[in-house]
């Protein structure tokens, strides 16, 4: 509700209405779609059937393998053996949590994954952001595809690759520590450093996925009208203000629905990555919940356990995806479905 | 201790690094019975009760380098300086009865295409059809308990020893795979006289809760961990002679030839090698006074690993080790980076050898004979007889199942025979030519006679064979006659213990592991070892000590 100067409340349908432009409708967007009320279902469905059979792939493709495989979870109650199958094994409750919960080495990976999760979301997630802004300022379409092309072909690198090059480059026996040998200088193993480990492995994320990362964004970049820029620039609008006041706000909705998708995603730190770090610095310092659950419950022949600790990892997810949601409607953004 | 190149373990020891560790660090063939609840092993007498006759072969090829005897049952395996000339058939009348059978291994070698000329050279020779699935060697872990889940585990199935704990073998046997017992226990075995010749030792390893379940392969017996190697070619050309007798001079070695601004390390990661240097108790438990004691409470592992600690301290280890960039290992000491290095007993081999000149002219691996820390009598233990088994499925039936165990005589067959030649070499003329060095592979050969899955189900005892390196099995032979006098057995060799359930985590002991591997790599003090195993003892450490103590010790099973 508008405010009038005096403070009193302007009635909605007393408020002035913006003139619409000569030649345009005032409401340009495309028809209403007829109310469906008066169509029987179906009519509806014969109506809709082009979207639906588009759909119906993508729907078997998640109820086979996202939710079917949910019922697996079942193992996480109890001592699960291959042998025996789910309905054979012996059903122990809630043994498995209440051991996860007494085990000191879950609690410590649990602990790594939220510190790397928490570095990473701040040293990375703005990174593709600042990127997609960089690459939106290039004018020539060719430098800026060749940019592109170059900035996106690590993510199709694997993870042995990635990191066998990292260690190239900051191994012990890499490039700068031969030179700080050569130079009678004191070495810094970085790839054995355990305390330098959370910058490491968020720093390998940006060169491998930043890159990739930006799609979406410049995606929110090409979906403001330039006549917006065009407009701002003819009343003086510097580059900045454009940005501040046009890029931005423009690439809100995105920055936030990408940033609660990660919180969704915060303990999922990168498994393969961990697994190869593992031995390199030891432990204490990779052990995540991920390949807590690989080498305690895969490893170990000790299924439900692991299991125990991958529900246990969905849950606190999902409470966190919902609460960043929570969050992002409170700040006024739709978030991951609009209120 | 093998070493052939017909069917070389190399691949699949380089690949699994750290299950030779595994082994060598947990009791062997140790297995964790989800719901078998109780756990147990066998007993002393129904082994001896069904264990097959062991009858050796006679008309077989005879040696360059016979086997020699050394103390506690070791025996070096039969040396052949070039590839026999006649190929002597072991196998005689009707083999198969044209049943066809589907067999699961692991593989580390590209997969053949399905029904390939190969294949159905070999089918036609068995007269049945053995439908060879080979599986991803790396991800066998995650390949079979699915299987196993949907129960639809194949008619053969092999699985390696360290993956018994993962495929809960001591659960399977019994429920999903077929007591063999009957049909091979004592003299029964005599009808297939090729299995009868694979000595007892590998059979044991196939017994689980005192029945016979298992086919073993790879058979020696003298099985050890590993050894350490270094670059022989690279030390003459210091002048250096290695005359190592303790590790003092172990160490003093190191810090003589180590150059890390040259790029050249003294070491690679040799913590689980070290341990016979140290002589740390091999299996992970031994016995004092009667009770039975962890090797962490070992002094020789503390000592070892503060060994360890000192010299990846000291900067003598590659870094790229300590990263544990193993994937580079083998290229590592190809490549002149590192001097010494350990490793399973397949790294002296020929293709060792072919890639290492490939690379270097006049590149040359030699063994360190056998010291020990103290510069006391070494000694060294005795790994299982054999790291592989393989099971075939409980549905089938006496007739079927007999049909396979003829199949498996006929994988079994000794180095040098016609069928040895026809499983590993395939046809003259098709998949191989004769060359003066012995079968040389021809391109239809590559592609589909390479991948020796057949020596996955069953094989006769391992022979060493270095195809045009003659020189590498004396070499290897000499090592291994000399370790032989060394040998002992450690508490559970050859014995398949199933821990129940509620011991899984305890007995894996990664957590112990993980902090062994922080200390030897310099990353962390003894102390901390000391500290992860004090957690270990606390957290059901002590329990499973005292399980063993009463399960096997007491009851005598060991």
């Amino acid at each position: 509700m508008a405010v009038m100067a005096d403070g009193a409340a302007v009635p909605e349908e007393a408020r002035p209405r913006p003139e619409a432009p000569p030649g345009r409708r005032e409401n340009a967007g495309p028809a209403p779609a007829r109310p469906a009320r008066g169509l029987s279902r179906w009519a509806r469905l014969r109506r809709d059937r082009s979207l639906l059979l588009m759909i119906a792939p993508a729907m078997l493709v998640l109820l086979v393998f996202a939710y079917l495989p949910m019922f697996g979870t079942i193992s996480a109650f109890e001592y699960y053996d291959p042998i025996y199958g789910f309905f054979h094994s012996n059903w122990v409750g809630l043994k498995n949590f209440t051991d996860l919960m007494a085990d000191p080495a879950f609690w410590h990976a649990f602990e790594n994954t939220l510190v790397l999760s928490l570095v990473s979301l701040v040293l990375y997630f703005p990174i593709p952001v600042a990127l997609a802004l960089l690459l939106n300022t290039v004018i020539s379409t060719k430098l800026r595809s060749f940019i592109q092309a170059v900035v996106y072909l690590p993510h199709f690198f694997s993870w042995v690759l990635v990191i066998t090059v990292f260690n190239q480059m900051l191994g012990g026996a890499g490039l700068l520590n031969q030179f700080l040998r050569q130079h009678h200088m004191a070495t810094w193993n970085i790839m054995s450093s355990g305390s330098a480990f959370k910058y490491l492995v968020t720093f390998e994320s940006v060169w491998k996925e930043a890159g990739w990362g930006i799609i979406v964004f410049l995606a929110a970049l090409a979906a403001i009208d330039p006549a917006l820029y065009e407009s701002a620039a003819v009343d003086g609008a510097s580059r900045w203000r454009r940005m501040w006041h046009i890029t931005l706000p423009g690439m809100r909705g995105m920055i936030v629905l990408m940033l609660v998708l990660r919180l969704g995603n915060a303990l999922n730190v990168g498994f393969e990555q961990m697994l190869i770090q593992r031995q390199a610095v030891g432990a204490q310092h990779a052990e995540v919940l991920d390949t807590f659950a690989y080498f305690y419950g895969i490893g170990n022949g000790n299924f439900g356990y692991g299991a125990a600790a991958g529900l246990f990892k969905g849950i606190i997810s999902l409470i966190l995806i919902f609460a960043a949601n929570k969050m992002a409607h409170k700040f006024g953004e739709d978030g991951l479905y609009r209120k | 201790m093998s070493s052939t190149n017909a069917f070389t373990r190399r691949g699949f020891l380089a690949a699994s690094a750290g299950a030779a560790g595994a082994i060598g660090l947990s009791p062997l063939l140790a297995a964790c019975g989800n719901n078998g609840g109780k756990g147990g092993a066998s007993t002393k007498a129904a082994i001896q009760a069904v264990l097959p006759t062991y009858k050796p072969l006679s008309g077989g090829v005879t040696p360059d380098i016979p086997s020699v005897p050394g103390t506690n049952g070791a025996m070096t395996d039969p040396g052949f300086l070039k590839y026999p000339s006649t190929l002597p058939k072991t196998v005689t009348g009707q083999v198969g009865s044209g049943g066809r059978y589907a067999g699961v291994a692991p593989s580390w070698n590209p997969v053949p295409p399905a029904g390939n000329s190969y294949y159905e050279a070999v089918n036609k020779a068995l007269g049945a059809t053995f439908v060879s699935q080979p599986a991803n060697g790396n991800t066998y872990n995650t390949v079979i308990p699915p299987l196993i889940a949907a129960d639809k585990l194949p008619d053969w199935l092999s699985i390696p020893g360290w993956l018994n704990p993962t495929f809960d073998t001591g659960g399977l046997v019994g429920t999903k795979l077929a007591d063999l017992t009957t049909y091979l226990g004592g003299d029964a075995v005599l009808e297939y006289p090729n299995l009868a010749a694979i000595p007892s030792g590998g059979w044991k390893c196939g017994i689980w809760n005192n029945r016979l379940y298992g086919i073993p392969s790879q058979t020696d017996s003298l099985s050890f961990a590993g050894a350490i190697y270094y670059r022989k070619d690279l030390l003459d050309a210091k002048g250096i002679t290695p005359n190592v007798k303790t590790a003092q001079d172990f160490e003093a070695l190191g810090r003589e030839i180590n150059n890390p601004g040259g790029g050249v390390w003294a070491f690679d990661d040799m913590l689980v090698y070290l341990y016979q240097v140290f002589k740390v108790p091999l299996g992970g438990w031994y016995l004092e006074n009667g009770k039975i004691k962890n090797v962490g409470e070992h002094p020789a592992m503390l000592e070892c690993l503060a060994w360890a600690n000192k010299i990846a301290k000291a900067g003598l280890v590659h870094p790229d080790a300590i990263a544990g960039v193993n994937t580079s290992n083998p290229s590592r000491f190809m490549a002149g980076k590192v001097y010494i290095e350990a490793g399973g007993m397949a790294g002296l081999s020929g293709p060792d050898a072919k890639n290492g000149t490939a690379g270097k002219a006049g590149y040359q691996r030699a063994l360190f004979p056998l010291f020990s820390s103290d510069g006391s009598t070494p000694s060294i233990g005795l790994g299982g007889s054999s790291g592989w088994m393989s099971y075939l499925n409980k549905n089938l039936n006496p007739e079927q199942i007999k049909e396979c165990l003829r199949i498996a005589n006929f994988f079994a067959a000794p180095f040098g025979s016609f069928e040895y030649n026809l499983l590993n070499y395939g046809v003259e003329g098709v998949h191989y030519t004769m060359g003066p060095e012995g079968p040389v592979f021809t391109k239809e050969g590559s592609n589909t006679a390479a991948d020796g899955i057949f020596g996955f189900f069953s094989t006769a005892q391992t022979a060493v064979y270095n195809a045009g390196y003659p020189d590498v099995t004396k070499a290897m032979e000499a090592w291994c006659a000399d370790a032989a006098k060394h040998a002992y057995k450690p508490m559970f060799w050859n014995l398949n213990i199933s821990v129940p359930s509620q011991f899984s985590k305890t007995a894996a002991q990664t957590e112990l592991w993980d902090a062994t591997q922080a200390v030897a790599h310099g990353k962390q003090p003894v102390s901390y070892y000391q500290d992860a195993y004090s957690r270990w003892k606390s957290g059901g450490g002590d329990a499973l000590g005292t399980w063993y103590q009463q399960n096997l010790i007491d009851k005598g099973l060991s």
